[in-house]
């Protein structure tokens, strides 16, 4: 809210300090000064009142309070002495009626007669303007003047308007409206509460006047509103209006009952100054449940606990005192009713702290028990496994945890939809961490060099509906785009590695089976996928994506992606491992070369391999893959290192040929399988 | 005769002192040549007692070879220093090496990382929780009651939902049907954390979070938070003050000034807006801290009795301290980023920097 530096001066006889200082001791006593800049004479200061503080705070008399706290200068009352013209009484004018306490707990009002409406004088338009208001006429702008020096809202009805001489409070019905000042109808329902008369609504309680008891250049007579409104009912209504306004802003924050009556002398006083007229003597005020102050016991020793300095009772008193609250000599406290943010010793260590001063607080290193902090394995892994994708070159990204209208209703699962989607592009919770990565890789594979191979991963939370309710899961995903026949491979090492840098050994690739749930069964190109599995648990998938990424020469280029759950895969990490003996005895090779049928799976002749004289094999490493024209139609020849090696011995000649001969005898067991060539 | 050791010696000496290939000849030549001082020795050995032969044999022997590596290791120096001279076909060293590809880590993952390392040295420990979160750890249980105005301090975006739970696999709490949200903030771990945690206790929360608010240079939708919390019995603003100094100090590796000033925030009483002095221009004023010589970098406060209230701790027998402060802002300030929305870009030219 913007203040004017005069009329925060004009609260005091003694000088405040300089324009700019005061910001800074604004800033570093109260509430942060976003910006002090000249206007005219006057500086305005921009201050961020806090909504804590929105019952006393936005007004000038409440940071005039604030400034009086920490310069220690004496602030003058905000109270004026009306003068009544007792010819005349209000109640031979005006009856209110309050349909609802709760949802008024003060009404009060006031009636000033003969005024003459016009321009409001220099100092008040000039006021105004500073604190970014525009001046309409003398009485509107004096509600509005007063409002912005004490805080509470005010309006003034042409009583010449209200019909039947009477106002009641209620709430509205289904199907009324209004036409407001600021010149649009608005149509109401009982969420929100009107001022009406016997006829028509006069204006919606709290939050805007109507155009049907407006001031104008004819009124001569004015009746005079200072009430207080619930803040929720306040809220709701403005909320429900989408009509936000200087007064509803104050309601919603609470105001304080007790202040109404002031406010309103002071606009009296100032409405008879400015328009002329006389203020007809008695006042309405329904006020039945009196707010009172708030008693607390003051408690020195939690203060300076809390705050870790010694301040002492004096000045604790002192600041309390200055901020307008009452101590007695057993240290009671007396909170009054325009701090409703008061509430215990805590708040009395942020009132006593800031104003003595927080520059003043030393850094004091806590006294604690030595407890070591606890590992959290998932966030080593997390780094642990970062650091190993980036390794193998794959680059981090963030994406953004939402994926657009589009690529999301072209998904197969159940979305989790938001009640204000941001845009189109962020509409739903992101159900994995594919859908962005691969615009990712299209966005990146349009401005970079169309040899380069993308390689991109993350790890993220995903979102999607479950039968149980929404859940949310960490991924680990992957993606390769670009020029390379191998990349289902390239992939698949890459799990490989992974997986034996994170200590898991009991895991292999399965056959494609989709899961309905998940809905990704068509990101997936048929024959070119897998699963992942540990032990027999299904962790993720592996393979070619259904939709290719063009590059900066409009080439398409095939993307393969991994997509692994990181919470089922950290639960296997295990980075505890036992060093085996290196055996003392020498390894021996030999090779194997087998043309076998098209379709035959490497992981069937390893299998077999494996079977027989695993005891003494160390390791079966596939060296050669060849599909080509010189082999017979249909078939493919494999070939494979056979390291033999025992713990205990030297396995001689004799014992490994005569095991390469089982290993050949249960491989040419297979129909269509033919061993070519040993050594 | 001359002691063995002696003759090693002199020989070391000479050698040492030989300035180039010819002088180095010259030792060779008086101890291992021909006719040089060890070789006679080793002629000589017939002649000795049989029981002396061996030691004598075996010392000078070995001395023989020591000499001859020394005078191998000296010449090839000398060698190396007229080479120098002479000029030979030189390895175009301009050439570039072959690129090993190797991929980049995120800033703010890296930043994420130094600041969990340096608060796990402070002994806190670090702890996740859900990003879907419900409006009881995310509001009221922080103090923030629905349809109060503190509440416009985190514009929300909301789950739709037909009456259905979360399911988070890392929380056993069953949560009562709430309305469900994306956490605005990483203060709803500190109530879930002090659920199953008894005090004393010091954790440190990062997390991605997420706010419904226009973007620009500076506001993203979603973006990074790393929560602070310590409890203990006499935890204070003081504490709070020489914690938050240490972690600047250690985080920009130099001697930086901090300040509280007053802030708000409903889970934490007294509140404040932690300031660091401008790591660029140290409090003169520049473009980075807006001329104000300072930079806002956390909020922070001590816990308020609400939320122990809210954990089911008594705020009676617990003080402590919370902070929050954004990663992305970090990172920003670390690597000179002008626009937050760079790091959720994806673009590898500006991933690849780092």
């Amino acid at each position: 809210m913007l203040f004017s530096y005069d009329w925060l001066q004009s609260f005091f006889k003694d000088k405040l300090p300089a324009p700019k200082k005061l910001a800074e001791l604004l800033t570093l006593r109260s509430f942060e000064v976003e910006e002090v800049k000249r206007a005219g004479k006057d500086w305005a200061l921009d201050i961020n009142v806090t909504p804590d503080r929105g019952t006393d705070c936005l007004s000038h008399f409440g940071i005039s309070r604030e400034c009086s706290a920490f310069t220690k200068l004496k602030i003058k009352s905000p109270k004026s002495k009306v003068k009544e013209n007792n010819k005349d009484n209000i109640k031979d004018f005006i009856q209110v009626e309050i349909k609802n306490n709760n949802d008024c707990p003060r009404y009060m009002g006031r009636i000033i007669s003969g005024v003459k409406i016009g321009v409001s004088p220099k100092r008040i338009r000039e006021r105004l303007r500073t604190c970014g208001l525009e001046p309409i006429n003398n009485v509107v702008d004096a509600a509005n003047y007063v409002m912005l020096e004490l805080g509470q809202p005010l309006h003034a009805f042409d009583l010449g308007k209200i019909s039947g001489k009477k106002i009641v409070v209620r709430r509205a019905k289904a199907g009324e409206s209004i036409d407001a000042l600021d010149d649009k109808k608005y149509k109401l329902d009982k969420k929100n509460l009107v001022i009406a008369d016997s006829k028509k609504i006069l204006a919606i309680a709290g939050i805007k006047g109507g155009k049907s008891a407006a001031i104008d250049e004819n009124t001569k007579d004015i009746f005079i509103e200072s009430a207080n409104f619930e803040p929720v009912m306040v809220r709701l209504s403005s909320q429900g209006l989408k009509l936000k306004t200087d007064a509803s802003v104050r309601f919603e924050h609470g105001a304080d009952p007790n202040f109404a009556e002031t406010a309103l002398d002071s606009l009296a006083v100032l409405i008879e100054e400015v328009a002329g007229g006389k203020i007809i003597e008695g006042k309405i005020d329904i006020y039945p449940k009196k707010l009172l102050p708030k008693k607390l016991k003051l408690d020195l020793e939690k203060i300076e606990s809390i705050l870790g300095i010694k301040i002492g009772q004096k000045e604790v008193i002192r600041i309390l005192n200055f901020l307008g609250l009452e101590t007695k000599a057993d240290l009671t406290v007396a909170v009054p009713t325009w701090r409703p943010d008061l509430a215990g010793n805590e708040d009395f260590a942020e009132e006593t702290g800031r104003i003595y001063g927080y520059e003043k607080l030393k850094s004091v290193y806590p006294r604690l028990a030595l407890i070591p902090a606890k590992k959290n394995d998932d966030i080593l892994w997390e780094e642990k496994i970062k650091d190993f994708l980036k390794e193998a070159g794959f680059s981090e990204t963030y994406g953004y945890s939402f994926i657009s209208k589009r690529a999301g209703d072209a998904m197969e699962g159940k979305l989790v939809e938001l009640e204000n989607p941001f845009s189109e592009q962020f509409y739903y919770l992101r159900p994995n961490l594919l859908l962005n990565l691969y615009e990712n890789a299209q966005y990146n594979s349009r401005n970079l060099n169309p040899e380069k191979m993308i390689k991109i991963f993350e790890i993220g939370n995903v979102f999607n509906k479950r039968k149980e309710g929404i859940m949310e899961k960490k991924m680990l995903s992957a993606i390769m785009a670009g020029e390379n026949e191998e990349s289902f491979y390239v992939l698949k090492g890459v799990v490989d590695s992974l997986f034996e840098k994170a200590g898991i050994s009991d895991y292999y690739f399965d056959d494609y089976q989709a899961t309905p749930e998940d809905g990704e069964s068509n990101l997936w190109e048929a024959g070119e996928r897998a699963e992942i599995k540990i032990g027999d648990r299904e962790v993720g998938f592996l393979g070619k994506l259904n939709f290719p990424v063009f590059n900066k020469d409009r080439q398409t280029r095939e993307v393969y992606a991994l997509n692994i759950d990181f919470d089922a895969l950290v639960r296997e990490c295990n980075d505890e491992s036992e060093y085996e003996p290196i055996s003392k005895f020498p390894a021996a090779v030999r090779d194997v070369a087998l043309l076998v049928p098209g379709e035959t799976r490497v992981g069937e002749v390893l299998d077999v391999i494996n079977a027989g004289e695993s005891r003494h094999i160390r390791d079966v490493d596939l060296f050669d893959l060849y599909e080509g024209p010189e082999l017979p139609e249909g078939k493919k020849n494999l070939a494979f290192h056979i390291i033999f090696q025992a713990k205990d011995r030297t396995l001689t000649g004799r014992e490994i040929d005569s095991m390469m001969a089982k290993i050949i005898q249960q491989l040419e067991d297979n129909s269509g399988w033919e061993v070519r060539k040993t050594n | 005769m001359e002691n063995l050791e002696n003759i090693k010696n002199r020989a070391e000496k000479e050698l040492v002192s030989a300035q180039n290939s010819e002088e180095i000849k010259k030792v060779f030549r008086k101890y291992l040549g021909k006719d040089g001082e060890i070789t006679r020795i080793l002629r000589s050995l017939k002649d000795i007692q049989e029981q002396k032969r061996k030691a004598v044999g075996k010392s000078a022997n070995q001395i023989k070879q020591e000499l001859e590596q020394k005078i191998e290791i000296k010449k090839k120096a000398i060698s190396a220093v007229i080479e120098k001279g002479k000029s030979k076909k030189q390895m175009d060293i301009s050439r570039p090496g072959h690129k090993i590809s190797i991929g980049h880590i995120h800033p703010i993952t890296k930043v994420k990382k130094e600041v969990e390392d340096i608060f796990e040295r402070l002994g806190f420990s670090v702890v996740e929780g859900p990003e879907v979160e419900t409006e009881w750890y995310n509001f009221d249980a922080l103090n923030i009651p629905a349809n109060h105005p503190a509440r416009d301090m985190w514009d929300t975006f909301w789950l739709r939902q037909n009456e259905s739970k979360v399911q988070n696999p890392k929380s056993k709490i069953n949560t009562k049907s709430q309305r469900l949200l994306l956490r605005t903030h990483t203060s709803p771990v500190q109530v879930r954390y002090m659920e199953k945690h008894n005090p004393p206790l010091r954790i440190i929360v990062p997390g991605r979070t997420f706010r419904y608010e226009a973007t620009d240079a500076s506001h993203e939708i979603n973006f990074y938070q790393a929560e602070g919390l310590m409890v203990d019995k006499e935890i204070s603003a003081a504490n709070l003050k020489a914690i938050m100094e240490k972690f600047f100090e250690m985080f920009f590796k130099q001697n930086v000034g901090i300040r509280l000033r007053p802030s708000f925030f409903p889970f934490t009483e007294p509140s404040f807006e932690v300031d660091v002095q401008c790591v660029v221009c140290k409090g003169k004023g520049c473009s980075v801290c807006s001329k104000r010589g300072w930079l806002e970098m956390a909020g922070a406060g001590m816990v308020h009795p609400q939320v122990f209230k809210s954990a089911g701790l008594n705020p009676r027998e617990w003080q402590g301290f919370a902070f929050g402060m954004g990663l992305d802002r970090l990172a920003m300030m670390k690597y000179k980023i002008d626009d937050i929305r760079l790091l959720y870009k994806g673009d590898l030219r500006f991933l690849e920097q780092f």
